[in-house]
């Protein structure tokens, strides 16, 4: 898939020859970049769903600063470099400016030196973390809930197929709504930074352990609720898959303290029948009895970070001996908290597949470049090469036709679409993964399943019967397939 | 527990002495309107709706209030049908439901099994897949409930910018009181805000609950930023933190220290010593008022006979000027009188005002949403489209008829002022000592801040419970549809970009003329409907306005008419006779004046009772 990435690099650089301007050459230079640096994925979605301790949580460090109020302002850059810097980008062109930082209690507080937070594009965190050598990571103000923007917004919806941004991946953030409610694609506007598309987008269903309020099997009830989303025609055009996540707790175990195991773990000791009582509310927790374990202000920092399910569900692990070390106790709460699932599906869907969506958002630059100003020579000439790239490579030809496949463009029996999704490697695109087997599966069982799936498609596409677009869709399929195979026999051989 | 029923023993006399002597001196006219106030004095039935955004825990606020599992609280499924509680001496359900495919007939009421409620009240509707379930009502005896509470709990589906929410809306408009609940996990988002503030001008009292604080550590904080919130947008309104967690683990153990905890305690004593106490106080006085008015015309046959009979020589004056305020009392009754004509035109007015209003509102909306198709492909919008117009819709649907409760409830005092200048015109006429007015005019308690039964009042007594809120929302969530299924490709999926693009752009404005056909469609079945049901509103209003005032003007004529009488055989009376019938009018008079000062010592608040 190199090649694919090369095929985009030489056509940016074509175009950095036919488009000079200032400002066309930035951005030209930004898709380089782009090409070169690991996959960026946003982090959208409303005000308050949680998104800077997810992004805590994913890079496995606090770095975004959170709070009950609202917090980010600023759209912000995590990315991985070899030094700490914190770079503001401002809104008029201007050139970059390094800011000052401080760490409070490890989140990064800039400095902004009296600028606005409006006059800011965007801020760049440089962070050397193991948890951002994969992937960029990009924390959005959330948008409001303004109902009347949102209204207005409904018909300012993006054609999901053809738009360059910023971000060449996102995980939108929603909370736990109706169906029927009208703001149930309310967290998808978030336009600032990608346009919705299923092929680049997942939900993640946050603050999952408030569902049930607290209960231990709250995140059984949110993993039913994001099943139940996840199949919802309206989010299906949006997004691959929606996952729950309790955010805070994902967040705390990541970065679990000594300290914090160590009070627990005194908490845990002290008799059940005697604490339990204080765990039936935040407010009894901090204000227990003098004769139980800690003082009240550690017990409130103590909730704080793991808000009263995590002390709760901490509380059951520890006492039941399922975990008896703090690393022991935090991979349980990761665990636990979705945050595994989520960065499986990360790896599946956005990391196996960076080079595509990477060279993805690099085509979609230099075409909306030309589309801007198609008179300029040798523009048609780079529209042609997009068109020969985009039609010569099959991983785009995948994921167009998952994307039409989503967005109802093909008609096909449910059970045939899905299959067919799965083959194009909607759910992964390990072979396993695209054969619906097994992780163990053997070699030898994966080529007789991708030939049983061979012969179906091949029916399904020559069939009389069979609608022209499902037969065109099933045909890519095929082609998926015999790739498929052809990778797994040279293996063996 | 201020107002149990035995506390309004005072009034139930008063009322039942008025009764019997209205009846003894010829009146059942009279003793009718007193009886129809004895039978209310009994059944208070005080609504409190409870309303808020989805999972919010409003069914767990309300089974924690009555201390039994019946409204059913799930982590996904919702309460999908109004369910309504009432006091009963014995636990029963009842589920309202209309055949499948008859989904406008009259529900029938099929008694269902306790442990039945959630499975017909949720969203699923698996109790039974023949029928439509419209609702659920469950009877409990539980002491709360006995002074008259019925809660009522709405299904939060859809958000509060939705059509639900403006079915919630209309069942404030005939609530006596409501729960806005609202969790402690966030301040209150933009939609609650404008929610609340139109519900505070449908409804007398909305209290905010904040819920789950036992889960939140920072409630305190989130409290206070609602505080503030309301501030700014000026509304007083208290905001009670409870956990309905803790009050069931409170009622678990017994533990009265959890209870207190749970806040529920403040909220019960709310609801009885405020919410019950003011609709019973509310009820007391109008007893009283009617009592008052009673006992008026009741004397005033007396008084008449008296004046003849003590002052011969101002007998034939006084003939003339009864015989006056009979034709006056006649006049009033009849068509030609100001009131009425008032009242006639007003209706007529109003009817086309409100029509007007709608259609202006109509039209400005199908204007915005032509816009708004015209710029995008309704595949991609029409999922946000639809729910958009029909929010839109229902709103503006919610505007027109405040604006007819406004108007009708200021034709009703017009109305009442026409019929006042008359009535004490012709109570001056009768020369009767009129200390507290036909009609209102009613002396409450200062110390209390209740309103007294007002002219106005009577308009709005009259339209609360004429709106059709729920049955409106069912027309108006069902009928946009636009079917946008997948579209036939006719050139291959893959071919080429720009022809594909080319063919969408195609199939993109065939899809914009379905979606403005759609929108016509609903824009007119909706106006339909509208207009027929504030024209249906407007003449129910009429009629009870006209039937109000001419049972009060049929009751004056009855008055003026016996006074006449009685004056015309107090003129005839011999010298003998005289001494004698003043004996007995004075003792008429005096025990008519025993009944008028015990109804004078009626206060808002039961004797004894705490406030």
């Amino acid at each position: 898939m190199n090649e694919l990435v090369e095929q985009a690099r030489n056509l940016v650089v074509d175009a950095q020859s036919v488009f000079t301007s200032a400002d066309d050459a930035d951005v030209l230079r930004g898709s380089l970049e782009r090409l070169d640096g690991p996959l960026r994925v946003a982090i959208a979605g409303k005000v308050k769903a949680g998104k800077s301790t997810l992004l805590n949580a994913l890079v496995g460090e606090r770095l975004a600063p959170t709070d009950t109020g609202e917090c980010t302002k600023v759209v912000t850059w995590y990315k991985d470099g070899h030094t700490y810097q914190v770079m503001v980008h401002p809104r008029d062109g201007s050139p970059a400016v390094q800011a000052r930082f401080h760490r409070d209690e490890g989140a990064i507080e800039i400095d902004l030196d009296g600028r606005d937070a409006m006059s800011i594009d965007r801020l760049e965190v440089t962070w050397p973390s193991s948890g951002l050598r994969q992937l960029t990571l990009v924390d959005t103000p959330g948008i409001d809930s303004l109902t009347e923007s949102v209204s207005t917004r409904a018909f300012e919806f993006l054609d999901p197929e053809d738009n360059d941004t910023p971000a060449d991946a996102v995980l939108y953030l929603m909370k736990h709504i109706h169906s029927s409610d009208l703001r149930l694609l309310e967290a998808f506007h978030d336009d600032s930074v990608a346009s919705p598309n299923p092929v680049n987008a997942v939900a993640v269903l946050s603050r999952a352990d408030e569902i049930g309020a607290g209960r231990l099997d709250s995140m059984a009830s949110a993993r039913r609720i994001a099943k139940r989303y996840g199949q919802d025609g309206r989010l299906r055009r949006l997004i691959q898959v929606v996952v729950p996540v309790a955010g805070l707790l994902a967040e705390t175990a990541e970065t679990l303290t000594q300290w914090e195991y160590n009070s627990l773990k005194q908490l845990a000791d002290f008799p059940a029948a005697e604490l339990d009582p204080y765990l039936l509310s935040a407010d009894r927790f901090v204000e227990a009895k003098p004769e139980t374990p800690l003082t009240s202000l550690e017990r409130e920092q103590l909730l704080a970070r793991f808000g009263l399910f995590g002390v709760r569900l901490s509380m059951a692990l520890l006492r039941r001996k399922v975990a008896e070390s703090s690393a022991e106790l935090s991979d349980e709460l990761v665990g636990r908290s979705g945050l595994v699932e989520l960065q499986t599906i990360l790896t599946t869907l956005f990391v196996d597949r960076s080079d595509v969506l990477k060279a993805r958002s690099a085509l979609l630059a230099v075409e909306r470049m030309c589309n801007v100003d198609p008179t300029q020579e040798g523009s048609q000439r780079l529209l042609l090469a997009i068109e020969q790239i985009m039609a010569g490579a099959h991983p785009f030809n995948e994921l167009s036709t998952m994307a039409a496949i989503r967005s109802g463009w093909v008609s096909g029996k449910p059970a045939d679409l899905g299959d067919l999704e799965r083959v194009l490697g909607a759910g992964g695109t390990a072979p396993w993964q695209r054969l619906g087997l097994d992780e163990s599966a053997e070699r030898d069982a994966i080529s007789t399943m991708a030939i049983t799936e061979l012969g179906r498609f091949q029916r399904l596409a020559e069939s009389p019967f069979t609608v022209h677009d499902l037969g065109m869709a099933a045909r890519v399929g095929i082609r998926s397939l015999e790739a498929l195979i052809a990778a797994n026999t040279s293996v063996a051989t | 527990m201020s107002s149990q029923p035995e506390s309004h023993a005072d009034v139930r006399s008063a009322l039942q002495l008025g009764i019997q002597a209205a009846g003894a001196y010829g009146r059942p006219d009279l003793a009718e309107r007193l009886d129809i106030n004895l039978n209310k004095l009994g059944d208070p039935n005080v609504q409190v709706v409870v309303i808020g955004e989805f999972k919010q825990g409003k069914s767990s606020l309300i089974n924690a209030l009555v201390n039994a599992k019946i409204c059913p609280v799930d982590d996904d499924i919702a309460t999908a049908v109004p369910t309504v509680l009432s006091y009963g001496e014995e636990k029963a359900a009842v589920a309202l439901v209309t055949p499948l495919e008859k989904p406008d007939a009259e529900p029938d009421r099929r008694s269902i099994a306790f442990e039945q409620v959630p499975a017909y009240a949720t969203e699923l509707g698996m109790a039974d897949p023949n029928v439509a379930v419209k609702g659920v009502e469950i009877k409990l005896p539980r002491k709360l409930l006995q002074n008259g509470l019925v809660l009522v709990d709405t299904p939060g589906v859809g958000g509060l910018g939705s059509a639900h929410a403006t079915a919630a809306l209309g069942a404030l408009s005939v609530a006596d009181a409501a729960l806005f609940v609202s969790d402690a996990s966030q301040e209150f988002t933009r939609a609650e805000m404008d929610f609340l503030t139109q519900a505070m001008d449908l409804c007398p009292h909305v209290v905010c609950i904040m819920t789950k604080v036992d889960f939140y550590p920072a409630w305190r904080r989130v409290l206070e930023i609602n505080q503030g919130h309301l501030a700014r947008a000026g509304i007083k309104m208290p905001i009670m933190p409870v956990s309905s967690t803790l009050r069931a683990e409170a009622v678990r153990r017994n533990d009265r220290e959890l209870n207190k905890d749970s806040g529920f305690p403040d909220l019960v004593k709310f609801l009885t010593n405020q919410i019950v106490a003011e609709q019973a106080a509310r009820e007391r006085m109008r007893c009283r008022q009617d009592l008052l008015s009673v006992c008026d015309q009741l004397g005033s046959q007396f008084e008449a006979e008296l004046s003849a009979l003590t002052d011969p020589e101002q007998a034939a004056q006084l003939m003339e000027r009864l015989t006056a305020a009979k034709s006056r009392a006649e006049r009033l009754k009849g068509q030609a009188a100001k009131w009425s004509t008032t009242l006639n035109d007003g209706v007529g007015d109003l009817t086309s005002d409100v029509d007007f209003d709608f259609r202006q509102r109509m039209r400005l909306i199908t204007q915005e949403a032509d816009a708004a198709i015209a710029n995008s492909d309704p595949l991609d919008t029409w999922s946000e489209f639809e729910p958009w117009l029909v929010n839109r819709v229902s709103n503006e649907v919610v505007t027109n008829y405040r604006f007819l409760t406004e108007r009708a409830a200021h034709l009703g005092l017009e109305v009442g002022n026409h019929f006042e200048v008359d009535g004490d015109q012709l109570m001056d006429d009768l020369d009767i000592h009129n200390p507290t007015g036909v009609l209102a005019k009613v002396s409450v308690d200062p110390t209390m801040e209740i309103e007294g039964p007002s002219k106005g009042a009577q308009g709005m007594t009259v339209l609360r419970g004429s709106y059709s809120g729920i049955l409106m929302f069912g027309m108006l969530g069902s009928m946009v549809g636009l079917s946008l299924g997948a579209i036939p490709i006719g050139i291959g999926l893959m071919m080429g970009r720009k022809s594909l693009k080319d063919e969408k752009a195609r199939q993109a404005n065939q899809r914009r003329a379905q979606a403005k056909n759609s929108l016509r469609r609903y824009c007119d079945e909706v106006s339909f409907q509208v207009s027929k049901d504030s024209r249906d509103t407007l003449r129910r209003v009429q009629r009870q306005l006209r039937d109000h005032y001419s049972t009060r003007a049929e009751e004056m004529h009855v008055s003026t008419t016996t006074a006449l009488q009685a004056a015309a055989q107090a003129v005839k009376v011999g010298e003998g006779e005289r001494a004698r019938r003043v004996k007995d009018i004075r003792a008429e008079l005096s025990r008519i004046q025993g009944m008028r000062a015990k109804t004078e010592a009626i206060a808002a608040t039961p004797a004894g009772a705490t406030a």
